[in-house]
Formats: C-alpha cells, sequence, structure tokens
C-alpha cells in the first residue's frame, strides 16, 4: 500500500513576475515503511519536493495523495492536524527552540497534537531515551553539541509516533562522526520501529543508508533505484 | 492546542525577554497609572464639594440675587441689589410661601477685625438668629444673638473657631470688644470648630441689620435662605418663591429672571457636574497616552514576530494552525498590557494615597483618599482592550507566515 503517491507533481515560483519551475513533473510511490534518499545537487528540487511531501509548501500541478487521500481534499486546519499527527520532521539547522530544556522541546508537537496531557511526559521521555540522550533530558537545547541537537530533532520527530519522518539534510551542519551517529540513529527508526522515512542528502555516503534512492535533476527525477550495496550501522551490507 | 498551555507559551515567550517587555508596557503603566490618579483625586475633590454642600441640609432654599445659581458670588451678590427687604416680607407671607420652616436673609461682607494688636481678614455674614437652627452651628461658648439684636441692629459678633485663635490666642474672647471697619462690637460667642471644608471657622456673625448699617452700607440682601417644611415640600416651595418674587419684580419672561433660587441639591448636582466633567476630561487626556502605548505595543510586537519568524515556521511545521500561533501573540500582547494595567493600577492608587495625605496635611483641608473601584476595573479592562486592539496585527502577520518560508528565513 502506497502511503505516498505523487503523479505529474509541479511546482512553479513567480517571484515578481519571473516564472522559476522548481519542480516538472514528478511521479512515483513511496509505501509504508520505505526509506527513501532523495538526492541531487542544490537547485535540483529535492528539497521544493520534500517541502511539498511535508505540507510546508503547496504544489503547483499535478496530484498528491497521502494515505490514499487528495490533499487537496484537505482544509488548512487538517493539513495542520496532518503535520502534526502523521509527520514529523528534521531540519538541517535543527530548529530547536534554544532556552527550552531537551524535553520541553521533545514535548513541543504534544501541545498541538490531541493527545492527553497524561501522556505527554512518558512519550517525551520514551522519544528521548529512544535517540540516546536520557543524560541530557534537562538540558537547555544552546547547551549541546550539533550531533546532540539533531538527535533531539529526531526526538521531536518521533514523539507523535508519525506515519512518515522527513529530514531535510540531517547531517549537513554536523561533523562525519556526529554526522553518523545521526543517520544510524535515523536507519533504526526505519528498521527497528518501521518509520517510514524520506532522507534529502547530497552525500552519496549517507544516501547509501536508505533502501532506496530517487535522483533529481533541475526538477525532473533523472533515476529512481533500489540501494544494492545499503550502508548498515556504518558497516558495508549487501542486501 | 489548549488554553492553558498557549498561556504558558506566551509567557514564556515574554519571559526571554524581559527588559523588552517592560519597556513595551511603560506606557500603558504611565497611561493607568494618570487615570486612577486622576479619578481617584478628582472623586476626593467632589465628596469634599458635596461634603460642605450637604452641610446646608435637604429642604435649604437658597435665594440668590442675579441669575447666577452658585459659586463665588460674593462680588455678584453684593453688587446686585435686586433682592430688598419687599421681597424678604412677600416670602415670609404664608400666603405666598405656605411651607416655609425658617426664613432668614443675610448679608455678606468682609474687613479686618482687630483685637489690640491682633489683626486678622475675616469674612462678615450678617445674618438673622436663626443660625444655629438652620446651619446646625451653635456657640460653645457665649450664645447666639436673638431678633431683638437684630431688630435693634446690635453691635454684637459670635465669632469663628479661627478669628477666636488669632485675635485672641488663648484668652478668653465673650465680652471682649472687637473692631470692624471701625465700628467696636461685643464679642457674645465663640463658634466651635467646623475644620476646613467649612468657611465659618473665618468668619464673624452679627446681625444683618447690623451689617447693613456698619459693614457693607446697603438695604438689599446677599441671599436669602429658607428652610422648607418637609423634604416633600422642597420644590413647591421653591415654586412659590419663585413666583413671588416674579410678582413683585414683574416679570413675566422667565428668561429675565432676576434672582435665582436653588436648593443644596442643585448646587451639589451642579458642582458634581462640573468636577465629574474635569475629571473626565483629565482622563480623556491620560487616555491618548493609553493609545501611544498601544502603538508601541503594536511596534514591539511586529518587531517580536518578525525575529521569531523561524519560530513560527517550526511550530506550524509541527502542528500548530494560525489559530494557535495567533492566540499565542494576541496573548502575549494581551498579557503585557494587563500587567501593566495592574501595576498602573497599584502605582496609581499608592500616588492618589500620598497627594490626599499631602493635600490634607498641607492644604489643610479635610480630604478623604479615595481608591477609584470603577476606574481600577476599567482601567484593567480598557489596558486590555488596547493589547486585543493592537496586538492582532501583528498576530495576525504572524498567522499568515508560510511555514516553509518562515523556515527558511535568516
Amino acid at each position: 500500500m502506497s502511503l505516498i503517491e505523487v503523479k505529474n507533481l509541479g511546482k512553479v515560483y513567480e517571484n515578481e513576475g519571473v516564472k522559476t519551475e522548481a519542480l516538472k513533473g514528478a511521479t512515483f510511490h513511496i509505501k509504508k515503511g520505505e526509506f527513501v534518499a532523495i538526492m541531487g545537487q542544490s537547485g535540483s528540487g529535492k528539497s521544493t519536493l520534500l517541502q511539498i511531501l511535508g505540507l510546508l509548501d503547496d504544489y503547483t500541478s499535478g496530484t498528491y495523495h497521502f494515505a490514499d487521500k487528495n490533499i487537496k481534499d484537505y482544509n488548512p486546519e487538517e493539513i495542520a492536524k496532518l503535520r502534526n499527527e502523521k509527520m514529523g520532521f528534521v531540519f538541517q539547522a535543527f530548529n530547536l527552540l534554544p532556552r527550552s530544556s531537551v524535553l520541553e522541546n521533545v514535548k513541543l508537537p504534544l501541545l498541538y497534537s490531541s493527545r492527553p496531557e497524561s501522556e505527554w511526559e512518558n512519550r517525551a521521555k520514551a522519544a528521548v531515551i529512544a535517540v540516546g540522550l536520557e543524560h541530557r533530558m534537562y538540558h537547555e537545547a544552546t547547551q549541546l553539541s550539533g550531533g546532540e541537537k539533531q538527535r533531539v530533532a529526531i526526538a521531536r520527530a518521533l514523539v507523535n509516533s508519525p506515519e512518515v519522518i522527513f529530514a531535510d539534510e540531517p547531517t549537513g551542519n554536523l561533523d562525519s562522526k556526529s554526522g553518523q551517529a545521526v543517520i544510524e540513529i535515523i536507519q533504526k527508526l526505519n528498521r527497528e520501529m518501521g518509520h517510514t522515512i524520506i532522507l534529502i542528502t547530497h552525500e552519496t555516503y549517507t544516501a547509501e543508508y536508505a533502501e532506496r534512492i530517487i535522483r533529481l535533476h533541475d526538477g525532473e527525477i533523472e533515476s529512481d533505484t533500489q540501494v544494492k550495496e545499503r550502508r548498515i550501522d556504518g558497516k558495508d551490507f549487501i542486501k | 492546542m489548549k488554553l492553558t498551555y498557549t498561556l504558558k507559551t506566551a509567557t514564556n515567550g515574554l519571559q526571554t525577554h524581559k527588559s523588552r517587555s517592560a519597556l513595551t508596557i511603560l506606557g500603558i503603566v504611565i497611561g493607568i497609572t494618570s487615570i486612577i490618579l486622576v479619578m481617584s483625586l478628582g472623586q476626593g475633590a467632589q465628596n469634599l464639594i458635596l461634603g460642605q454642600v450637604k452641610g446646608l441640609g435637604a429642604t435649604t432654599v437658597i435665594v440668590l440675587p442675579g441669575k447666577i445659581s452658585f459659586g463665588p458670588s460674593t462680588a455678584a451678590s453684593t453688587m446686585n441689589d435686586s433682592l430688598k427687604e419687599k421681597d424678604l416680607n412677600l416670602i415670609k407671607a404664608k400666603a405666598n410661601v405656605p411651607n416655609s420652616k425658617y426664613i432668614m436673609p443675610m448679608v455678606v461682607g468682609s474687613g479686618k477685625a482687630v483685637y489690640g494688636s491682633n489683626v486678622y481678614q475675616v469674612a462678615v455674614f450678617g445674618s438673622g438668629e436663626l443660625v444655629p437652627q438652620i446651619f446646625s452651628i451653635s456657640p460653645d461658648r457665649g450664645y447666639f444673638f436673638s431678633d431683638d439684636d437684630v431688630r435693634s441692629r446690635s453691635a454684637v459678633v459670635v465669632i469663628g473657631y479661627k478669628v477666636k485663635q488669632r485675635l485672641f490666642e488663648n484668652e478668653d474672647a465673650v465680652g471682649q470688644k472687637i473692631r470692624i471697619k471701625n465700628t467696636t462690637f461685643k464679642v457674645i460667642g465663640v463658634l466651635p470648630e467646623k475644620g476646613s471644608s467649612s468657611s465659618f471657622d473665618d468668619a464673624v456673625f452679627m446681625p444683618y441689620t447690623t451689617t447693613q448699617q456698619y459693614i457693607t452700607g446697603t438695604k438689599f440682601y446677599s441671599r436669602i435662605v429658607v428652610v422648607a417644611d418637609t423634604e416633600a415640600n422642597l420644590k413647591s416651595t421653591v415654586n412659590d418663591i419663585t413666583n413671588t418674587l416674579r410678582d413683585s419684580h414683574n416679570i413675566t419672561d422667565p428668561e429675565k429672571d432676576d434672582f435665582s433660587v436653588t436648593t443644596s441639591a442643585d448646587i451639589a448636582k451642579t458642582l458634581g457636574t462640573v468636577t465629574s466633567a474635569l475629571t473626565a476630561f483629565l482622563a480623556a487626556v491620560a487616555a491618548i497616552s493609553l493609545i501611544v502605548g498601544g502603538v508601541g505595543i503594536m511596534n514591539i510586537m511586529l518587531v517580536s514576530v518578525t525575529e521569531r519568524t523561524k519560530e513560527i515556521g517550526l511550530r506550524k511545521a509541527l502542528g500548530a494552525t494560525d489559530k494557535d500561533i495567533q492566540t499565542q501573540f494576541l496573548l502575549e500582547a494581551v498579557i503585557l498590557t494587563a500587567l501593566g494595567g495592574i501595576i498602573g493600577i497599584i502605582l496609581g492608587s499608592a500616588l492618589a494615597y500620598v497627594v490626599s495625605l499631602l493635600i490634607s496635611k498641607f492644604a489643610g483641608l479635610d480630604w478623604q483618599y479615595v481608591f477609584p473601584i470603577s476606574a481600577a476595573i476599567l482601567g484593567l479592562v480598557v489596558s486590555s482592550l488596547v493589547g486585543l486592539v493592537f496586538g492582532i496585527y501583528p498576530a495576525r502577520q504572524a498567522a499568515k507566515k508560510s511555514p516553509m518560508e518562515a523556515l527558511r528565513y535568516e
């Protein structure tokens, strides 16, 4: 069953009368539980694609079905609910609230959810433990290293048990060692907890943690292939 | 999102910018402080004036010459000669004014009272013998003069408390002689202290006939005081007096009245209106600073929204609806202004209390501090409203941001 299904998805930006075609008719399916990497150079439209899939931006042509329902059939409130309950986001720039503790940051999506308040604390703690930051639970976000910040962001994406986690260059701001730790956690979410992951990266090394790579070039899908030699826990792994 | 959490989020947002928040609400604090101060002092002034007027009694009617009905009428009433002995006799006639209990003319003058080397400027109240009944004041030493004294124009005076203090100090005044305008008067009574809100302490009472003869040298009255027998008959008494005087003065057009008939209730009402209007005017001036404060709030909230664009984008990405974001920023504005209002109320009441103390201490007035409850409630409501009105635009701006563009914002 397809969780995400897009057909001829297109996006045209218009800036002071100048039209830029960022996405030119992308068509693909993503199944529940899949780990897909979207690759491409800057300007290839990969971020645009992720933002559209994550309902952070609108598309201008084509169709997008999420869980078999057309996105155009949702009103703005329902889209906010969808983002809150079905989707998790990990950004390149972490985007944590600087003066709040790790636990409070992780709780943030729950504040906007319909889950009972009594569950919040335990859910947030479980998510922090899942990314191995239990010893940082009450530290302020600003006191953490880059790798730790990104792990907090992952915990935050995880806390509401979403169907899909979108990760936009999650290792882009990290050194290779903490970057590897982060991508390994993301992979673990997919392999052990069954989360669908859509990862954006321009590094082949990072992309090879996924099962499938969609390559974009100039707003068009160049290739859509399964990863033959998948990387697992930093070791080469042949599928 | 639950309101309690929005509230917490909003307070957190404010706490991260403590000094900025404090500076932002300064305008509101000043505005509410001035409004509370003005309202409190206005109410205090009103109570003071009403207290004085009420001392006249609810059944008292005052007839004044000329058209003005109240106020600093000494000059006008000494100049105006429309109330004469003929009028007094007509009013005294039961056929004309059936429901009167007391009728007493007054002649007001002033002069320097001299005793030995002591000199004191006094108000001279030429009155009838009914002062103790009408004004509820009797000499605590000596006695008040009688109708015989009035008829025979006796040179006797009953002196006010301060006059006694200044002229005689610790000496006994009764039986002594003082001079006013080169006439010697015998002191027959001393009035008790009436307090700073009364003009009696600085006055001497003598028969009005004596005043006409020695002090003013005139034949007319400064006023005629009539007391109705019951409060129910007050209105008819006013009408009776008015009609009698119109007949006597051959006036058909009420616009051309050369006298005025008022009651203590009328005076209280008019004075009340004047002080209320003055208070309202001052409060309105103070309210302008609320508008200025509101614009300041709007300004800072707009800056805050721009500065926190990324945070807004993040919250939206995590599931916040437009309404959640709008409520958060609106609440921040309302909390700010309501807090400013509360601080203003506390500050304004404290200031008003200090000013009241100073007035009663240094101006020697019987001034009571009033906490303006209605103004305090109004101040709280208005300051919250200011937050609502001036917060809605920045909050809308925040809610309108597209999550993607907000996240990209640097």
